[in-house]
């Protein structure tokens, strides 16, 4: 029979009264996040229309819509996540599954994760000088998304290669002896197997490529543009770039276009992680562990 | 010379991405693979080599205009308004500081620098050396005028204050130093804001209030932009602005300037900034690399034409002749 001691319920109720004290400041967390988004809802909320998603800025950009930012930051995001997935990926299957721990690979870790550290303007003067005037390039999407996927580029090959370390080493040992190479190996098994760890990888891309506004304000990022782009070697407009612009460059500006500007920021980095957070469901469905 | 290379480059482009699109072909034919995953490994592909084929396809030529804050929003009225003149022509306009403007010009990366300041003797120097030769264009003036919260009794300020209030040394921080009680302003101390310091107006405060040679004291606010300024001394009641007078606002209140004690005292607007007599004046440049042709050309001169001027009007600057707006 077991009798509790003093000793016994002063540890019960100490340890009930951290797991409270833990879970209030977790739900804390929370509030900035419903803060911000009802601010932005109901300040900005109201003046969001389907004319205002897809019409050009007009009378000084203090009226009209915001489609050719709009465009813009689509395009950006996805010439960035063209550039910067495939190579992310490769490297992190480089990493994890053919190299062996040797002073290079080590080197190489070393890089990515100081590459993580490099502040985002950093990279943009260094996209600025690299693709715009070195490269040619011109202050373009091109410039501007090369510089967006090498400075995301750490977040997909951590995560990548995070996810096929998570795969049992057990599944490719079966396939090498069914005399599989190592590369039917990642083809078939790994990879598949992976995919929604390395989807997570993409969907911080995103809401990060999305987001950033020093590495294009150098390199593509136009203040106002008269006509959409026609090209990826053509300057585009930004929703972050905007969202600065008109809340502090442009006199005369409604007090709720910059909540707009920023609602539909929030909404697409939202739609975008959306879109990918059902497309990792759908393929962890498929998973058979 | 730039569209030559452009057109150059997206010829490689376009040849890359078609051999990355034969290759594809090619090797689905002897390797045993998922369809489906090859179909999207193609269907990706032929993405790819839309994008990129697409890239520089315009027809329209693109002008590059970049810098100065002051200028920033006129440039884009001046954008947004030519479309109507010349819909081959895209300006794409983007702020920065006047500084911003005058590097980019310097490595080559612009074609019309917006500044409101003259580029210096080494800033010249350099671009020469990168094989540009600035040519400056005046293309209108602005009054700089002081801001202060509309509750501030200051009616008039002198060149000698601002100085003694922004410039290094300066020894007046508190309202009562000026003789003035400043409702709202509990502390009495006087909020400083200033500009960044790649800024053309920050540049020609310090050259033409505080005068050559002299600093900025430290402690002041620096803002990224004109309507910055404005929208802070609009919200505190202790606090000194200046910026381009465009940027004024019925929020603030703006005293007349006097150069020295007995001279005329003179309030910022517009006529006064076209006939000289307010004292913090200046014009505004856009720099073009070499004497500009063909459609920068075009654009330049619609600017010093009436239209152009016009609208500059309409923003709060002073144009440089004189003109009939509606």
């Amino acid at each position: 029979m077991f009798q509790s001691t003093e000793l016994n319920r002063r540890n019960h109720s100490v340890q009930k009264l951290v797991s409270i004290l833990f879970g209030v400041v977790t739900c804390l967390l929370i509030v900035p996040v419903l803060t911000i988004m009802t601010v932005l809802v109901y300040k900005g909320g109201p003046n969001i229309s389907f004319e205002f998603l897809f019409s050009a800025p007009t009378n000084g950009m203090t009226a009209g819509g915001i489609f050719p930012a709009l465009l813009g930051t689509i395009l950006l995001v996805v010439v960035a996540l063209i550039f910067s997935v495939p190579l992310g990926v490769a490297t992190a299957v480089y990493l994890s599954e053919y190299a062996s721990d040797t002073w290079l690979t080590r080197l190489i870790n070393l890089a990515i994760i100081n590459l993580a550290g490099v502040p985002s303007i950093v990279h943009a003067l260094f996209g600025l000088g690299a693709f715009v005037i070195f490269a040619g390039f011109g202050t373009s999407i091109l410039a501007a998304s090369l510089t967006l996927g090498i400075m995301t580029l750490p977040v997909v090959i951590v995560a990548t290669r995070e996810s096929l370390q998570a795969v049992p080493p057990e599944f490719r040992m079966a396939c090498w002896g069914m005399g599989a190479t190592r590369w039917q190996t990642i083809r078939k098994v790994v990879l598949p197997n992976a995919m929604s760890g390395i989807l997570t990888g993409v969907i911080l891309e995103v809401s990060r490529t999305a987001g950033e506004t020093a590495p294009i304000m150098f390199t593509g990022a136009a203040f106002f543009l008269p006509f959409l782009p026609q090209g990826i070697l053509d300057q585009t407009m930004a929703m972050s770039l905007h969202l600065f612009v008109v809340s502090t460059q442009v006199p005369g500006v409604p007090e709720t276009l910059p909540y707009s500007v920023a609602l539909v920021l929030v909404s697409l980095v939202l739609i975008m992680n959306a879109a990918s957070i059902i497309l990792r469901a759908y393929v962890r469905g498929q998973k058979k562990w | 010379m730039k569209k030559r290379t452009r057109i150059k480059l997206k010829r490689n482009v376009v040849f890359l991405s078609h051999r990355l699109y034969f290759l594809s072909q090619s090797d689905s034919t002897h390797l045993n693979v998922n369809r489906t995953g090859r179909k999207m490994g193609n269907r990706a592909l032929l993405a790819l080599v839309f994008l990129l084929g697409c890239g520089g396809n315009s027809d329209r030529e693109f002008i590059q205009n970049k810098g100065s804050d002051t200028l920033v929003n006129v440039a884009q009225a001046w954008a947004e308004n030519y479309v109507s003149v010349d819909s081959t022509v895209a300006v794409a306009v983007t702020g920065g500081g006047s500084g911003t403007g005058i590097s980019a010009m310097i490595n080559g990366t612009v074609d019309i620098a917006n500044s409101s300041r003259a580029m210096r003797g080494e800033e010249i120097e350099a671009a020469r050396a990168n094989g540009v030769d600035p040519i400056e264009h005046t293309v209108g003036f602005d009054a700089l005028a002081i801001f202060l919260h509309p509750d501030n009794p200051l009616r008039s300020i002198s060149f000698a204050q601002l100085g003694s209030i922004y410039g290094d040394g300066g020894n007046v921080d508190s309202w009562s130093q000026l003789g003035i009680e400043m409702p709202g302003c509990s502390s009495g101390e006087i909020v400083r804001v200033s500009r960044q310091n790649n800024s053309g107006t920050y540049a020609y405060f310090q050259e033409a209030v505080l005068g050559e040679g002299k600093d900025f004291g430290l402690g002041s606010r620096d803002m990224n932009g004109s309507s910055e300024v404005v929208d802070l001394v609009a919200s505190t009641p202790c606090g000194i602005g200046y910026s381009g007078l465009a940027y004024a606002t019925e929020e603030v209140f703006m005293p007349c300037v006097t150069v020295d004690e007995g001279s005329d005292c003179v309030f910022p607007s517009v006529e006064t900034a076209i006939d000289g007599s307010y004292p913090i004046s200046r014009p505004l440049f856009m720099y073009t690399a070499g004497q500009p042709e063909g459609q920068v050309g075009a654009y330049l001169d619609w600017i010093l034409g009436e239209m152009g001027q016009c609208i500059l009007f309409g923003k709060g600057y002073a144009p440089v002749t004189s003109v009939v707006c509606s």
